[in-house]
């Protein structure tokens, strides 16, 4: 057996204790006096402490174990919950996500003891009075034991062997082996006492073997011991090795080691009785195994971890079905039987049939609500709240809005950082809040709702709004853009300045943001997402960020479009209209070609020249022009043919080919070909 | 340097493919699968030596062309062009577009001279004698590292 197949689980449960802590303690802070809320969070933090001592990481479980200490003393009423308790309550759960991720990287918790925190623990406990005189107690008690007869303490030596045990001993002693008998004893504030002994047995079995046991290797597991047992070892490896083995593992108090001689005065019990006796224990605990297993379910059921990787499979089988979808209908539209045509035309209505649902149950497997990523985001808007000494609330709706997991997956950093921007540079200081006449508690809104294909979430701070001309000045500095630029710059564009690289308005650098790696990161990822990002504000009643994200990465709906003679799929949800324009209507701005359409100015991409394609033979004289958007602006992309609407599955084009920022990936269409997806973001 | 050794006391198999009259050894335990020639899809801004990419079996797959790289001149796909699928690393897979795929050989290990460093270096872990033709036996990762480094 191996703990590190547990690992996992262990860092999943432990991720969500602490969302629990997070919460309730923030529930707790608002609402001092509620008793469930303390009750839950006593649960939670027990609940850690068993977990991360049965893993063997002592220095989380001590954290814990205090912190547990703490709400106990709460919950029976013997201590109230102050703010600063609050605060160091925070910084533990910070400790012990600091173990976690620790724990995430190299399975080991790291080295940090985090005695402070511990310190500032035991001394809400003592001011908070109650159990200060407890502990003192306890450790006393601790050192008397040892202190006892070193005779009692070998316990070994009271083991009755069976004739093939002895056996075995003598044995090993002929070959030169050593025999040890050891007597563990477990801490008595140990909670899994079992796991102790499971460790300790895996350890001597690394480097020898246990020949027996007392209690029986099945008692011990189902915790039937006392605070001590005892074994025989057959090992090859010195005394000293055997007790590194054992005293390696945590919370065992005490060992008693020494070279094992069978005495004399042992009674012999026969192999057959034993035999039996253990032949009867197995099926107990096969029972027991067969309870547990049926009991233990609905608490295993709370939430659904999917393997990605078994996604990713389904989703391929999903774009293979597809794929032979699409085959049918090719296939169908060079037939000229009429039966056939029929039977083809039901084949294609059932396939039809079977991808959609399977479409939309893989896709609802990969659905997450976006509340796993938000629910973080109250206990970072409360320290910042602190830190930057502003009163803010957050108000977060739509959080049961869902997402594709691997939008979910990176959209998280992101938000974080728009709310860190909204907190920071969006919200005015409480003072100058007054001053305005506005409430003295800044709003923060995150919203999250579902809007066709995409879902839209928006950032929205009653702040200060952008000072554009601001702005501008910043930029003028920093050398982005000229002078006269600036004069002439719609308000939009200059805000768009803001999702510039190295672009900040803060005077100060300040912990919280205005280093400069702000906003274009945000904008970068989340136009890799397939989305986009917009911000709209007022000066002096607050800014908005509105992103946009398509639903789901895997699967869209796209128009086909020829150039030359090559295919390409655009997004269908980034085009406009598609207009037929006359070569005489193109327009000359600033030598760029452009379409004035219905008053706009759109400028024109010659998708065949962008795309290396060979030139025209001759140019036509009707432009078939494919009108993209991007946020607000637009652009027209000159193709050669329409081929029509088409459900694709986006591919990726493989490794080691260098592949252009405006191919955002392929698709293959029913005849097996592959075609090319153009990315219009880039092209606008 | 490779512990995936198809045969065991040192020897390995190698599929030999032709550019021309030069003959080109591949460590089989590289490659996937060798295809027929296919539709390639042209790659609009990829290196020159990528023709594009081919659908195989619902996987889409770049496919360089292995006259190009090595600066050999274009020459028009015959009845004998194949496409050797390889597999340099889990979860990535390659085309290589050779003239012409002829056998599988064996090879021990003493039957391989090292390459000395010339240009080709990268591209060659050395020359292999079997019977008596030369094969010069391709660095697969040697090909690929270069295409990184060459990226823009």
């Amino acid at each position: 057996m191996d703990l590190s197949q547990y690992l996992e689980i262990f860092i999943d449960e432990t991720k969500e204790h602490l969302q629990t802590l997070n919460d309730q303690v923030l529930i707790l802070e608002a609402e001092p006096d509620n008793i469930d809320t303390v009750n839950e969070i006593f649960r939670a933090a027990h609940s850690l402490k068993g977990m991360a001592g049965t893993m063997g990481f002592k220095r989380m479980q001590r954290l814990t174990h205090d912190m547990e200490n703490v709400f106990s003393e709460i919950r029976n009423g013997k201590m109230s919950v102050t703010p600063d308790l609050v605060d160091v309550v925070f910084k533990c759960l910070d400790a012990i996500e600091e173990y976690l991720s620790c724990i995430v990287e190299s399975s080991d918790e790291g080295e940090n003891d985090n005695e402070d925190i511990i310190g500032m623990l035991n001394a809400c406990l003592e001011s908070g009075g109650g159990s200060a005189p407890e502990q003192p107690a306890a450790a006393p008690a601790q050192e008397q034991k040892p202190a006892a007869g070193e005779d009692d303490k070998r316990k070994f030596l009271h083991i009755s062997i069976a004739d093939f045990e002895k056996n075995a001993i003598n044995e090993a002693k002929a070959k030169n082996l050593n025999v040890y008998g050891a007597t563990v004893y477990v801490d008595e504030k140990c909670v899994l006492k079992a796991a102790r002994a499971f460790l300790v047995f895996k350890g001597v079995e690394a480097i020898g073997e246990i020949i027996k046991s007392v209690p029986s290797v099945q008692d011990i597991e189902e915790e039937k011991f006392d605070l001590d047992f005892s074994m025989l070892i057959i090992s090859e490896k010195s005394i000293e090795d055997v007790r590194k083995a054992i005293t390696n593992v945590s919370e065992i108090r005490d060992v008693a080691l020494e070279n094992y001689d069978i005495p004399k005065d042992v009674e012999v019990v026969s192999s057959v009785q034993i035999k039996e006796t253990k032949e009867e224990k197995k099926e107990e605990s096969k029972k027991k195994n067969a309870a547990a297993k049926t009991g233990g379910k609905p608490v295993a059921n709370r939430s659904v971890r999917v393997d990605i990787e078994k996604l990713d499979d389904l989703m391929n089988l999903v774009s293979e079905l597809i794929i032979a979808k699409n085959g049918l209908v090719s296939v169908s539209n060079q037939e000229d039987n009429r039966t056939s045509m029929q039977s083809f035309n039901e084949q294609i209505e059932y396939l039809e049939r079977i991808t959609t649902n399977l479409h939309e149950s893989v896709m609802k497997v990969r659905m997450v609500p976006i509340e796993s990523v938000v629910n973080r985001f109250p206990r970072m808007i409360r320290d910042l709240s602190k830190k930057l000494g502003k009163e803010m609330e957050l108000i977060m709706t739509g959080e049961d809005t869902e997402l594709d997991r691997t939008v979910i997956d990176e959209i998280g950093d992101p938000l974080m950082h728009m709310l860190r921007n909204s907190a920071d540079h969006g919200l005015e200081s409480t003072i100058d809040r007054l001053k305005l006449g506005k409430p003295q508690v800044g709003t923060i809104k995150l919203n999250a709702y579902q809007d066709g294909n995409n879902v839209t979430i928006e950032v929205e701070d009653d702040g200060a709004g952008i000072d554009v001309e601001k702005v501008k000045a910043s930029a003028v500095k920093k050398g982005h853009i000229t002078e006269e630029q600036a004069e002439n710059m719609p308000e939009k564009e200059a805000i768009d300045l803001l999702f510039r690289p190295a672009f900040s308005t803060a005077e100060k650098i300040s912990d919280v943001s205005g280093r400069g790696v702000g906003l274009d990161v945000v904008k970068n990822k989340i136009e890799g997402l397939g989305g986009d990002v917009e911000v709209s504000t007022k000066l002096g009643e607050g800014t908005k960020f509105t992103v946009r994200l398509p639903l789901t990465l895997a699967i869209i709906q796209a128009l086909m479009v020829e150039v030359r003679n090559e295919k390409y799929a655009i997004a269908l949800n980034s085009i406009v209209t598609i207009e037929d324009v006359l070569v005489s209507d193109i327009k000359y701005v600033k030598q760029k070609e452009v379409i004035n359409l219905r008053g706009t100015v759109i400028p024109l991409v010659r998708l065949d020249e962008v795309l290396d394609c060979a030139p025209a033979e001759e140019e036509p004289e009707n432009l078939v022009i494919v009108i993209v958007k991007k946020g607000d602006k637009q652009a027209g992309l000159v193709i050669d043919n329409l081929l029509g609407q088409q459900e694709i599955v986006i591919k990726p084009l493989g490794k080691y080919i260098n592949i252009h920022k405006m191919i955002s990936g392929a698709t293959i269409l029913g005849d097996g070909e592959v075609a090319l997806i153009i990315d219009t973001n880039s092209l606008v | 340097m490779e512990e995936n050794n198809t045969v065991v006391n040192g020897a390995k198999q190698y599929i030999v493919v032709k550019l021309d009259n030069e003959q080109y050894g591949v460590d089989i335990s590289y490659i996937d699968n060798i295809v027929r020639m296919q539709q390639i899809t042209r790659v609009p801004k990829a290196q020159s030596y990528f023709p594009g990419v081919i659908n195989l079996r619902g996987e889409i797959i770049p496919v360089m062309n292995l006259r190009l790289k090595f600066d050999l001149a274009y020459k028009e796909y015959t009845n004998t062009t194949r496409i050797l699928i390889v597999k340099p690393e889990s979860g990535a897979k390659i085309g290589i577009l050779v003239d012409e795929v002829r056998e599988v050989v064996t090879l021990e290990e003493e039957c391989i001279e090292k390459a000395v460093y010339d240009e080709q270096g990268a591209n060659l872990i050395g020359v292999g004698k079997y019977k008596d033709t030369l094969i010069s036996i391709l660095n697969i990762h040697g090909v690929i590292a270069e295409l990184e480094s060459n990226a823009w």
